[in-house]
């Protein structure tokens, strides 16, 4: 069976097509471009959303008009890869028709963009060997893209995306803070100025009592320098409890002694 | 003597079932109709054993060996070629078989012009079968084989296909495509196939018909596949193959053309390669984050960043390699990202891979001045792979009282200002307590005059 059926092939000839035409009408029915197909047009079919182009076509083989199984245009976009494909009605004769009315597509078309479809005809039969035969470009209008499902993008690269930051904090020329830093200081020269003109003796400086307590106060302005610059709450408590104690009794031996300067030694 | 021998012997035949090529096991459970006769599928299974795997063979109605048991997967692979088989044991049933792939077993699956559960299954996976008893035919190219019999050249690069295969003759149906992108697509139909159940030129009329009636209407074109893969979410891989002949050891040894022998041998260890997660096989070592400038050690990471923080990512990637059955580092991906995120990704930024470190992914950025409790996110999708994700939380808090910019010369004045307070105070008491109070006699003098 396999060998008849091969023998049958090798003996036929090949399908072709005479008469190849397509006509491009307008809405209205006038003629838009009429082409005989049988080399390609040199330039693409452009069809508006109102056109019709109208396609017609005699298969044969050996000059006799033949149907044969397969009767397919395909419609192929080499730049998306999208195919579409529609079958021909051939009649017992050979004759082929196909319209393509842009007002109503067939659903066969695939979805398109603005470069041209190229157009061939797949002919196909169990009896006679198949052809393969390129018509012409087309090209449509722009049609919806074809639809994506919804994580499609994931498997693809993402864009990137940048955080924008809050802009750095402005701070004021050095010039003017040094400016007010000076104002802020200057009444010590006033101070400094008008008590030079005090007659007071510090005849008590030298005294043990004092000059431990002085001493102890100054220790504990700068542990609060250092606070400010380095240490955290809990170590400044504990030295400031230590220290704290230490100049609230040397606080008092110092008033003791001013107390018993004051009565008379 | 003989009992070091037979130690020996023991000790080799461990060391030789030691696992095959497949990351994920070697046992492979074949479900094989009884109308199938497993010596004609010996060029394949053969390559199979070859490789290191363990065939069992069952009919699909056995009740034993279970594939899985309480679930628990009993095999590692499963292969179902029961193309006409319309009832099948309770642990195979559609169900059954997508539960197994939960659990991270792969399958092949073969289907045919009948109309069977796993029909129904392959709408499942995004697959469209066409109606039963169509058959896709080609008339192209001319050649001595029936019209189902079909020559398909193979894409000349594809990853998983070996390049520059001869044509691969296969015998089934068609299937269309769904949008779901987990579906890997390995051959496609030749564009001049379709499928129908006609089988002289007198269809031709019926084909039309066909197509004007809308819905799916004509199945044709090379939007058709073929065999497709899936790749499942937890890494399991399924493999859909319109048909069992491409597997037969007669479509092995046929011509496709003068001297060229069919490429089906090689194809059907491929394809098996891939469903079996040998090929294109990933997975994330490791993954550690840090400061900038800190010697990542998975036991010294941070627990939580401040905002503006300089923050470096680092993840150990390996691929499977089958030939010396190993995890080894591989850094050729160069399209890796990674997304820091809080609800949404706040930065999204490539992941290169490190030169002179092997399988080494590094990326240094900084943390946004938002807080909250963020993410790292590595989520790694394309066809074909297994799909890499990684999900590390860590939260981002607001700077500490003492972690803001200090010590500003906007406040110059004010510094000024408390230190002369302090100053002042110790100086005052020093000038108080040193020097003399005045006398009470010479108050008292000034009064009484």
């Amino acid at each position: 069976m396999l060998l008849i059926l091969a023998a049958t092939i090798a003996s036929a000839a090949a399908l072709s097509i005479t008469a190849p035409k397509a006509l491009v009408l307008s809405s209205d029915g006038s003629q838009l471009r009429s082409e005989s197909l049988v080399n390609p047009p040199s330039t693409p079919i452009t069809l508006h959303s109102t056109d019709t182009l109208k396609l017609t076509f005699t298969v044969q083989e050996k000059d006799q008009g033949v149907r044969p199984h397969q009767t397919f245009l395909r419609f192929y976009d080499a730049d998306s890869g999208e195919e579409g494909i529609q079958p021909v009605r051939v009649s017992a004769s050979g004759k082929a028709k196909f319209d393509l009315n842009m007002a109503r597509p067939p659903l066969s078309l695939p979805p398109t963009t603005d470069k041209p479809i190229h157009v061939s005809l797949i002919l196909g039969s169990f009896t006679h060997p198949p052809a393969k035969i390129y018509l012409f470009d087309l090209v449509l209008p722009e049609s919806q893209p074809p639809p994506q499902h919804p994580d499609e993008a994931s498997f693809h690269v993402l864009p990137e995306i940048q955080h924008t930051f809050r802009p750095e904090q402005k701070v004021p020329p050095k010039a003017i803070s040094a400016f007010f830093a000076g104002l802020v200081v200057s009444p010590w020269l006033v101070l400094i100025t008008l008590y030079s003109s005090v007659p007071q003796k510090l005849t008590h400086i030298g005294s043990p009592n004092i000059l431990g307590f002085i001493t102890l106060l100054a220790a504990f302005e700068t542990l609060l320098l250092w606070y400010w610059v380095d240490l955290r709450l809990g170590q400044v408590l504990l030295y400031g409890a230590l220290l704290g104690s230490l100049t609230v009794a040397a606080g008092n031996r110092a008033l003791s002694s001013v107390a018993k300067w004051r009565v008379g030694k | 003597m003989r009992l070091l021998a037979s130690l020996a012997a023991a000790i080799l035949a461990l060391v030789a079932a030691a696992g095959a090529a497949s990351s994920t096991g070697s046992s492979v459970l074949v479900v094989l109709e009884p109308e199938l006769d497993k010596r004609k599928f010996s060029t394949f299974f053969g390559g199979l054993e070859k490789r290191g795997y363990e065939l069992t063979f069952r009919a699909p109605r056995d009740a034993t060996p279970l594939v899985i048991e309480d679930d628990v997967p009993k095999f590692s692979n499963v292969i179902v070629f029961a193309p006409s088989t319309k009832s099948f044991a309770p642990d195979l049933l559609p169900q059954s078989l997508v539960n197994l792939l939960s659990h991270n077993v792969n399958a092949i699956f073969t289907l045919s012009t009948a109309q069977t559960p796993l029909t129904s299954l392959a709408s499942e996976f995004s697959l469209i079968i066409p109606p039963p008893h169509t058959p896709l035919i080609s008339h192209f190219p001319k050649r001595s084989l029936p019209p189902t019999t079909i020559p398909i050249t193979p894409p000349t690069s594809h990853s998983i296909l070996t390049s520059n295969l001869p044509p691969i003759l296969f015998k089934g149906i068609p299937h269309a495509l769904g949008t779901n992108p987990f579906l890997v697509p390995i051959l496609k139909a030749p564009e001049e196939s379709f499928a129908t159940d006609s089988d002289s030129d007198s269809g031709a009329d019926a084909l039309v018909d066909a197509a004007d009636k809308g819905g799916e209407g004509l199945w044709a074109g090379s939007s058709m596949g073929v065999v497709t893969g899936f790749q499942a979410h937890g890494g399991a891989r399924a493999l859909w193959v319109g048909g069992v002949d491409v597997f037969s050891d007669e479509f092995a040894k046929t011509e496709v053309s003068k001297g060229v022998k069919s490429g089906n041998a090689v194809f059907c260890q491929d394809i098996a390669k891939w469903a079996f997660q040998e090929s294109l096989v990933l997975r994330i070592d490791s993954t550690t984050h840090n400061h900038v400038n800190v010697t990542h050690d998975a036991d010294n990471v941070p627990t939580q960043y401040t905002t503006n923080d300089m923050i470096t990512y680092t993840t150990y990637i390996s691929k499977w390699d089958p030939e010396s059955r190993r995890w080894t580092p591989y850094s050729g991906i160069n399209d890796l990202q990674l997304e820091f995120t809080m609800l949404d990704p706040h930065i999204r930024t490539a992941l290169p891979a490190v030169r002179g470190t092997p399988g080494k992914y590094e990326v240094t950025f900084r943390a946004p001045d938002r807080h909250g409790v963020f993410k790292f996110v590595v989520d790694y999708k394309r066809k074909g792979w297994t799909h890499l994700h990684s999900a590390i939380t860590v939260p981002v808090v607001p700077p500490r009282h003492d972690g803001y910019p200090r010590f500003l010369s906007a406040a110059w004045p004010y510094y000024a200002g408390a230190i002369s307070t302090s100053v002042g105070f110790v100086l005052f008491s020093a000038l108080w307590l040193a020097g003399d109070a005045v006398s009470e006699k010479a108050r008292g003098k000034k009064k009484l005059e």
